[in-house]
């Protein structure tokens, strides 16, 4: 039951999205999500759609995986979808009793809900092609130029990895733990809100100090392997950017123009 | 207990990894809607807050939403409310807790926490976080009122979301919270206690 969760969803592979450095694709993926609220116009979208589709055509994902990413938000979609359709108001193209369709609704329901789709594909494709360890380390450097102003990029880094690496191993024990506690009789389905949280308690207690006793021998093993914070410190697997990253920021760079030019035209006219 | 800067990171990290796991334990609450879920992942951070001061719950919020957004299913805004509500529980209730590290004084913290959580998460939701919604999906405001009165009738507008969903919904969290804390708060003992 519990050990079901995953957190990410990396897809491992070789494609040209995975190869590229992961502080290219955070920041690209920023771009485009930012870019989306650029476009207005049928045509706009259409650029959207055709890089869209490219970037998910290069990173070799499959297409159930894309879809499958969408179903956590699909009661957002279709809701946004029917909120459009049903109350924009404009030239009726279709009505049935109160319900009325416009025009203008359809529009506004068809792009709004290409938006979030846009959103939602996008992002995931980022932690589809990147593995979390990868982002982590994506973060901490694009933060590092910010540590003059006090935010500790390398420290946030080593605990977000730390997270991940005990993620795992907490979940087993908390399985364990439960089933050790079910098998003496205890019970956290069911009473109310009292009993519930009374019952959380022999879980609780346990996994605590247990996190607090793992968390002393990995200070005390980090420190006797010298660790001592992010200064000079070396690492296996450097992250440098190459042609490839380029051509992805171009890649965004002339999307973002091409959704500049569009609104600019569209505002004009 | 020896506290050194490493042993900082190394429990910052852990609490943090036990906070994700509490967070996909979560429940709807029957009269509320769909979007307010309950969890208590903000226990570790209380914990953190009682160990190591205000500053390493606010970290373990911080990581646990980070970890947290690539299985988010409000495109982010669910997890950004969720820090922010998680950082008005928990500074007051670290920094009181610091001042009278005992059990009344941990009592005091939780209340003061929670008192602090539901005024925030009024003002923000009204000020902040629904309108971004509405921003980003030009999805109109009363609609998402709507999704409300599907839940509980008496929900007609705006300020009545508020005040009807918003703040006892938390008000609820900072309870079962603090009830957990409480709890528990005698057997972890040993654990808050720096020497």
């Amino acid at each position: 039951m519990l050990t079901d969760i995953t957190l990410g969803q990396y897809f491992p592979g070789h494609s040209f999205i995975h190869r590229l450095d992961p502080r290219t694709k955070l920041v690209c993926t920023l771009i485009f999500i930012t870019s989306i609220f650029l476009a207005e116009t049928y045509t706009a979208y259409g650029v959207l759609t055709a890089f869209a589709a490219a970037t998910v055509a290069l990173s070799g994902i499959p297409l159930r995986m894309i879809i499958k990413s969408l179903r956590p938000l699909w009661l957002i979609i279709v809701l946004t979808v029917l909120i459009h359709l049903a109350t924009t108001p404009g030239t009726v193209i279709y009505s049935l009793g109160p319900l009325t369709i416009t025009q203008e609704g359809a529009k506004q329901a068809l792009l709004m809900s290409a938006r979030l789709v846009f959103l939602i594909v996008m992002s995931s494709l980022l932690t589809f092609t990147t593995s979390p360890i990868a982002l982590t380390d994506g973060i901490e450097r694009l933060l590092n130029p910010f540590r003059r102003f006090g935010i500790p990029a390398h420290e946030l880094a080593m605990m977000m990895t730390i997270a991940l690496r005990f993620i795992p191993t907490l979940l087993e024990e908390t399985d364990r733990i439960m089933k050790a506690q079910m098998a003496r009789g205890a019970d956290f389905a069911q009473g109310n809100l009292i009993k519930r949280a009374k019952s959380m308690v022999p879980l609780l207690v346990p996994l605590f100090i247990s996190a607090f006793r793992r968390a002393d021998d990995l200070a005390v093993a980090m420190e006797a392997r010298c660790y001592r914070g992010g200064e000079n410190r070396t690492r296996m697997k450097e992250l440098r950017l190459t042609l490839q990253d380029g051509l992805a920021f171009t890649a965004i760079l002339v999307l973002t123009v091409l959704l500049g030019v569009l609104r600019w035209n569209a505002t004009l006219s | 207990m020896y506290q050194s800067k490493v042993n900082f990171l190394a429990k910052v990290g852990l609490l943090s990894a036990m906070s994700t796991i509490l967070m996909f334990l979560d429940m709807p609450v029957p009269l509320m809607p769909l979007f307010l879920k309950l969890d208590i992942s903000e226990l570790p951070a209380v914990i953190a807050a009682f160990s190591m001061g205000p500053m390493a719950a606010v970290l373990v919020e911080l990581i646990k939403n980070l970890l947290h957004i690539a299985n988010t299913q409000t495109l982010g805004i669910g997890e950004c409310a969720n820090f922010l509500v998680g950082v008005a529980f928990l500074v007051p209730a670290g920094y009181v807790y610091r001042r009278r590290a005992d059990y009344p004084g941990a009592v005091l913290a939780l209340t003061l926490g929670t008192v602090s959580m539901v005024f925030w998460a009024s003002v923000l939701n009204y000020f902040v976080l629904l309108p971004v919604y509405q921003a980003v999906l030009h999805f109109p405001l009363d609609r998402i009122v709507a999704l409300g009165s599907a839940a509980n009738p008496h929900i007609t507008d705006l300020k009545s979301f508020i005040t009807l969903a918003i703040a006892p919904f938390n008000a609820l969290k900072g309870f079962v919270i603090s009830l957990c804390t409480v709890l528990i708060y005698r057997r972890v003992l040993p654990l808050l206690r720096p020497e």
